[in-house]
């Protein structure tokens, strides 16, 4: 039988290099898009991840008791400490460190690739033999005074920096500049993947990020056969009780990992649904490429029932045929597979949004699925139908070329489409009610978007008569070619959904997202316009940290600048919860904010006097007029204030609003400042207004310089990864989606080939033939883009009423542009799909027309 | 084996003559696998006249209906329609020429099965961008009698109705001759007969001229000349064919052929 398998493999070439090129493609989809999700997991892993591998136990300050003295943090871990623990029996090696971060300007006077937590700054503590293990330099020396720096290959090739230049940083104040002694290697992921490093010499490191002459932390390995746990049980032995403590490296790992878990865990879900899909995608176009083959394989089933053979002996055949093309194209999908998932993070990359990198990871469920799809979809699509085959008699089989579907079957399916159908809608349609998206509203709205989508592949052969009616009065414009395109494409509706199925559920996708990325990237405009009344917003990165009274002092006076307000950021805690509060002037807060009051105003705000959001002024049950007991940023107590004036939720405000002396007293920065707003004269907004403001902040790395526009955009910027994301799936989908329209064209084309050739002998000439099969290509990716359009826009519809609940500026926006360019992409599409085929059934003779069948 | 030889003509397509053959060979593959299917045939099919080729399988009657059709090009040897040399035309040129000039019937019928009746009967004026002659045509459909079933699609008629829609649709552009290959072979022998009446009809009363390739003495015998091939020559010629002489003449043919 295996003979028989071979041979029959062999004998159709054509036929198998279709089925193989549909198997490669669905197993590089699926495989790619999970080697992909894996390696970007653990990319993001990596990039929060410190590697503790041959840590045994680390040491580090206790927080000091409320009230001590501040300058008592760190004391404990010092030279003298990191002597004593060197004798400590089990100790091999001790390796102090001083760690903290800091903020780099690149080469071009941008700040490079800051991002939370990604920003590495350390001491380089040489050891016994003058060098820091943990960094070999690679280039240069280590850096030696407080005026030199080093950086890692990474982050000196991101930057272009090379030796001798000098480089603008800040670590949490002010900027400065330091000359570039040295590069270094480093194995730290969270550098590696993305991030950036700056190693100071360690008296400058513990002026920056200690206190000179002492350590953040201290690093132990152990003698080879102690155990973790004695070892920190001894090391604690040796500890200033109050003002240390010693952890094992396994335990800080275990803690770690927890933290990078709840950090990571949104990486995870995005690229699973992105290979859920792949998947389902994938398995689809394996089984509609055999079921197209479906007619040819009845008729040789049946003819070798006839001469003989048993029907277990052809369901083996068959079996062994489609387990053989499984093996074959799995292996070389999955290779194409690792292709698509090293070059995908490059392709997603944008300038200033990079994603993590890292090696690609092989995990045992991208094998498993790529082998489950390959061999276990191909099987099942190949066995199946032929099951069926084998079960009529084989005189009847022989006689049928094609077999109408038949009406009943076309029924049921119209009744499981429209069930779904219904279901599908009518949870989204009630959801629209909602008026929050919770956790639970979001899932049914994702389960009432997946079902829609399975109604409309259910329903699309039945829906696709209807709708290539219509668009033949389109392709009817191009006389018989168009007529007759259009009539193939209707020949068989399955065939031409199934066919039409990948860009039918890409297009929803990406018109689906497209018009709620659209629709709230407006809504966040309107909020960010309705609360911004700047031109200009320059922000520090955190509370911590902050801008210097003297460059808010050189803003204002920079020229072209109206109006320059400072705003000190802080924390309120009510009783229910932590909120945050701008400290403003108020004065001209009415003019950077545009607060909308609903009673009050801000004019009031002073010293024990505060205007709460509506949200806030809600939850907590006052009004205008009222009291509310909170406590603000560092202080301890919690005081009670007047609420001078209640507004409309604001972005810029925040929660709540302060006058800036009585909020900066209590902030974290004592008298800093985190954000000033700035009005131009005009409101004018140019790249040279940006760059002198830029200039004014001394080109302070852990600042941001955004006008109004990069403001928003910024707010809207997880929405723009998840575009971006599902952009990738689209190029891939529209990729399948080709391959697919290319595939059952040319077997079309194979099939039709005595009617081609009876055209060609009418007189009908090449080009002619040329243009049908492109019109016929047209048209089945017109009808995919159609009904995924259609579908897309109800799920949009139906999601976006849910975000409205939530963003009360939400509003359907139509993106016009990105529609109109994803039908004119599919239109596009066909046509390059058809030209393979196109050109071969022009080159068919008109003797094909009386050539034996 | 005698051969009928055919006197070479300075001016081979003389008035009257529809197309024309003039020393046409056609030969396939080279060294050990050449196969000589058509050597040096030269035949007049005249206006008017209803032509039958026929000969045993593998006599070369398909290649040179293939030929003079325009469908394959010869190896040597030259072809008209008409006054017009094929072996000059482009691929374009040679489909304008099908397209405009001749019509087709074919054994497997060949009709787009998307299309209704009606639709592939004007097919070729379709493609040709022509709108059909209405009287013309409602004469061609009333001789082949498929008034009545004009919107159905080929998958409803039974095998003698498609073939009499193939005979419209070669009728309905009024092409200078209509081939046809084994028109009868899918057909029984009532529907046979009546697709043989039109096509002896549209010669009589229409004028049409028409040549088919046969195997079945009994079609043959519709024909006003029948021509014989083996072994791709042109070996002898009957006018005014009964069945009974037509059979007469192939058996002869065979025991000669089998007796070289």
């Amino acid at each position: 039988m295996l003979k028989t398998a071979l041979r029959n493999l062999l004998a159709h070439k054509a036929r198998q290099i279709m089925t193989l090129l549909a198997v490669c493609l669905g197993v590089a989809f699926v495989s790619g898009t999970l080697v992909f999700a894996d390696s970007a997991a653990e990319a993001h892993r990596a990039a929060a991840s410190k590697n503790f591998a041959d840590i045994a136990v680390s040491v580090s300050a206790k927080a000091p008791p409320p009230g001590a003295a501040a300058n008592q943090k760190s004391s404990a871990l010092d030279d003298a400490l990191v002597r004593k623990l060197g004798g400590v029996p089990g100790v091999a090696d001790v390796r102090p460190e001083v760690d903290g971060s800091a903020a780099l300007n690149a080469a071009d006077g941008t700040p490079l690739r800051v991002k939370m937590g990604a920003n590495r700054a350390s001491g380089y503590i040489p050891g016994k033999d003058g060098k820091d293990s943990r960094y070999p330099l690679a280039e240069g020396r280590a850096p030696a005074d407080s005026g030199e720096l080093a950086v890692d290959s990474g982050t000196a090739a991101a930057g272009h920096f090379s030796i001798g230049d000098t480089i603008t940083l800040a670590t949490d104040g002010p900027v400065m500049t330091k000359r570039l002694v040295g590069i270094v290697t480093t194995k730290d992921t969270r550098v590696t993947a993305g991030g950036t490093l700056a190693l100071f010499d360690k008296a400058t490191a513990q002026k920056l990020f200690s206190s000179p002459g002492h350590y953040t932390g201290i690093d132990l390995s152990a003698t080879p056969g102690t155990d973790q746990s004695e070892l920190s049980r001894r090391v604690t032995g040796v500890l200033p009780a109050d003002r240390a403590e010693a952890t094992t490296g396994a335990g800080q790992a275990a803690q770690q990992g927890i933290l990078v878990n709840t950090l990571t865990r949104g990486y995870e879900k995005l690229p699973l649904v992105f290979a859920g899909v792949s998947l389902f995608i994938g398995s689809f176009l394996i089984i509609n490429t055999f079921t197209m083959l479906v007619s040819r394989r009845t008729r040789e089933i049946a003819l070798l029932r006839a001469i003989g053979a048993t029907r277990r002996q052809v369901s083996r055949s068959v079996l062994l045929e489609a387990l053989l093309v499984g093996l074959v194209a799995s292996a070389a999908g999955f290779l194409l597979g690792l292709g698509i998932a090293s070059v995908l993070p490059d392709i997603l990359s944008t300038d200033g949004n990079t994603l993590p990198q890292g090696p690609l990871v092989i995990g045992p469920r991208s094998v498993a699925a790529a082998l489950g799809v390959g061999v276990g979809v191909t099987v099942l699509a190949a066995w199946l139908p032929s099951r069926r085959a084998a079960k009529v008699a084989p005189v009847e089989a022989m006689r049928t070329t094609e077999q109408p579907p038949s009406a009943k079957r076309s029924r049921i399916r119209a009744g499981v489409g429209l069930a779904l159908l219904v279901v599908g809608a009518g949870l989204l349609v009630s959801l629209s009610g909602a008026k929050d998206a919770s956790e639970k509203n979001l899932q049914n709205a994702m389960f009432g978007c997946a079902l829609l989508v399975a109604a409309l592949i259910v329903l699309a052969p039945v829906l696709a008569s209807p709708v290539i009616r219509l668009t033949g009065r389109i392709t009817g414009r191009f006389g018989i070619t168009g007529h007759l395109a259009q009539r193939n494409a209707l020949r068989d509706p399955r065939r031409t959904a199934a066919t039409a199925a990948t860009l039918l559920i890409s297009t929803a996708l990406v018109a689906g997202l497209a018009v709620i990325g659209n629709s709230t990237g407006q809504a966040l405009d309107r909020q960010a316009a309705a609360g911004l009344g700047a031109d200009y917003l320059i922000s520090s990165r955190s509370d911590t940290t902050g801008v210097d009274p003297a460059a808010v002092r050189r803003v204002a006076d920079t020229p072209g600048v109206r109006t320059a307000g400072a705003v000190t950021d802080s924390t309120l805690f009510t009783g229910g919860g932590v909120r945050r509060i701008s400290g403003v002037d108020p004065s001209t807060v009415q003019d950077l904010m545009k607060l909308d009051f609903v009673s009050g105003s801000a004019k009031d705000l002073g010293p024990g006097r505060i205007a709460v959001s509506s949200t806030i002024a809600r939850k907590n049950g006052v009004t205008t007029g009222g009291r509310l007991n909170v406590r603000l940023g560092r202080n301890q107590e919690f005081t009670k204030y007047t609420v001078v004036g209640v507004y409309k939720d604001n972005p810029v405000a925040h929660d709540a609003l302060g006058a800036r002396t009585e909020v900066a007293k209590n902030s974290y920065l004592p008298g800093s400042v985190q954000r000033v707003l700035v009005r131009t004269d005009d409101g004018a907004v140019s790249k040279t207004t940006e760059d002198r403001l830029r200039t004014a902040v001394g080109n302070n790395p852990l600042l941001k310089v955004q006008d109004r526009e990069q403001f928003v955009q910024e707010a809207a910027g997880t929405m723009g990864d998840l575009l971006t994301l599902m952009y990738g799936m689209l190029a891939i989908g529209v990729v399948i989606g080709a391959l697919g329209i290319m595939n059952t064209l040319a077997m079309s084309v194979a099939e039709r080939t005595r009617e081609i050739g009876a055209l060609r002998a009418l007189g009908m000439d090449r080009s002619g033939i040329r243009r049908m099969i492109r019109l016929e290509a047209v048209t089945v990716a017109a009808f995919g883009t159609l009904i995924g359009l259609a579908g897309g826009l109800f799920g949009a519809w139906a999601v976006g009423s849910l975000a409205n609940g939530a963003m009360p500026q939400y509003s359907l926006a139509l993106p016009w542009g990105t529609l109109l360019l994803v039908c004119l992409l599919s239109l596009v599409i066909g046509a390059l799909a058809a030209a393979v085929p196109a050109r071969r059934a022009a080159a068919l003779s008109p003797l094909e027309a009386v050539a034996e069948a | 084996m005698s051969v009928v030889p055919s006197t070479p003509r300075a001016q081979h397509t003389a008035p009257g003559i529809a197309a024309a053959t003039l020393d046409l060979s056609k030969v396939y593959g080279s060294g050990d696998t050449r196969v000589v299917a058509l050597d040096r045939v030269s035949i007049d099919f005249r206006e008017g006249e209803f032509t039958a080729i026929m000969g045993p399988s593998g006599c070369g009657k398909s290649t040179l209906m293939h030929c003079a059709a325009g469908l394959d090009s010869p190896s040597s040897g030259s072809v008209r329609v008409g006054t017009t040399e094929l072996s000059t035309l482009g691929d374009r040129q040679l489909t304008r020429l099908r397209r405009d000039r001749i019509g087709f019937i074919f054994q497997a019928f060949n009709l787009l099965p998307t299309l209704t009746a009606l639709e592939n009967i004007t097919l070729p004026l379709t493609i040709a961008g022509r709108r059909p002659d209405q009287r013309w045509l409602d004469r061609v459909v009333a001789m082949v009698g498929l008034s009545e079933r004009l919107g159905h699609r080929p998958a409803q008629l039974s095998g003698g109705q498609q073939q009499r829609v193939a005979v419209a649709r070669a009728l309905a552009a009024q092409p200078a001759i209509i081939f046809g290959d084994e028109p009868t072979g899918n057909l029984d022998s009532r529907a046979g007969a009546e697709v043989l009446g039109f096509l002896r009809d549209s010669v009589r009363e229409l004028g049409q001229t028409v040549v088919m390739v046969t195997h079945d003495p009994v079609a043959a015998g519709y024909a006003d000349r029948v021509v014989f091939l083996s072994d791709g020559r042109l070996v002898d010629e009957m006018t005014a064919p009964t069945p009974d002489r037509v059979l007469d003449l192939m058996k002869s043919l065979d025991s000669r052929s089998h007796t070289c």
